[in-house]
């Protein structure tokens, strides 16, 4: 992997930060893309968001009668 | 009320549970039924530790993650069948790995969490995922099995493992962004 990131493989990185640590030199390329980058910023919250939900919607289907 | 009747009001609930995961009502019929077994053979098991409703969701999770581990490799799944989700994916990016459109950001994310359409929207786009993304991605959010024990059930590499939950997560993303944020991103900078 290049010292840059482009945007495919970050969606890569921010699939795998949900699953483990990244590795130190992953996690740093990672930080800088996204401090340069809005719109895979944007992929990161929208899968943050797309956790969250899948996990509630999880609760949820328990919980209704 | 006794536990037995408690259970069977359960039940619709633990059935939608069971089916998120397997897709199979037979299956899930099963399992849900092994569930309530095992909840009336060993009532004293739960009481005082938690409501019955999260007792038995958590038995069934087990339950759910052991009917995977014995079909494990016996499911045939045809490694084609999500190549229609890796071209979509594909087409995201160009040739130089950059968004073709660049995704904005979604309106007000926190509010749909609260609102039961959204919810019936990511049920839908989860439905949609090929079955086998959706094995792996429900083991993985859904049971919140870590990745080493979904790939070793599976019989795959953990590499294999995490490009399947990257797309299925990306697919879910362009799903809920198409039919709930209204194709947020087109022309977007």
């Amino acid at each position: 992997m290049k010292f840059m990131l482009r945007c495919q493989q970050a969606s890569e990185l921010l699939s795998q930060r949900q699953d483990g640590e990244l590795h130190l030199a992953d996690s740093a390329r990672l930080r800088l893309h996204l401090a340069m980058c809005g719109a895979c910023r944007n992929v990161g919250q929208q899968l943050e968001l797309i956790r969250r939900a899948v996990r509630q919607l999880s609760e949820e289907q328990s919980a209704k009668p | 009320m006794t536990l037995e009747a408690q259970l069977a009001a359960l039940r619709p609930s633990l059935m939608r549970f069971a089916l998120m995961q397997l897709r199979n009502p037979a299956v899930a019929e099963d399992v849900v039924s092994e569930t309530m077994l095992a909840l009336l053979e060993k009532p004293a098991r739960f009481e005082g530790r938690s409501t019955l409703r999260t007792y038995a969701t958590g038995v069934l999770k087990f339950k759910i993650i052991d009917v995977l581990r014995r079909q494990g490799r016996e499911v045939n799944i045809a490694a084609g069948e999500d190549q229609s989700v890796d071209d979509a994916i594909d087409a995201l990016f160009d040739a130089s790995g950059h968004y073709h459109d660049q995704p904005a950001a979604w309106q007000q994310p926190e509010a749909a969490l609260h609102e039961q359409q959204f919810m019936a929207a990511l049920q839908q786009c989860i439905e949609g995922l090929p079955p086998r993304l959706a094995r792996v991605f429900m083991a993985r959010e859904w049971l919140e099995q870590d990745v080493t024990e979904i790939c070793g059930e599976l019989g795959i590499t953990a590499n294999n493992c995490g490009v399947m939950l990257h797309r299925a997560r990306m697919q879910l993303r362009e799903c809920l962004n198409q039919t709930w944020f209204a194709g947020a991103g087109a022309g977007a900078r």
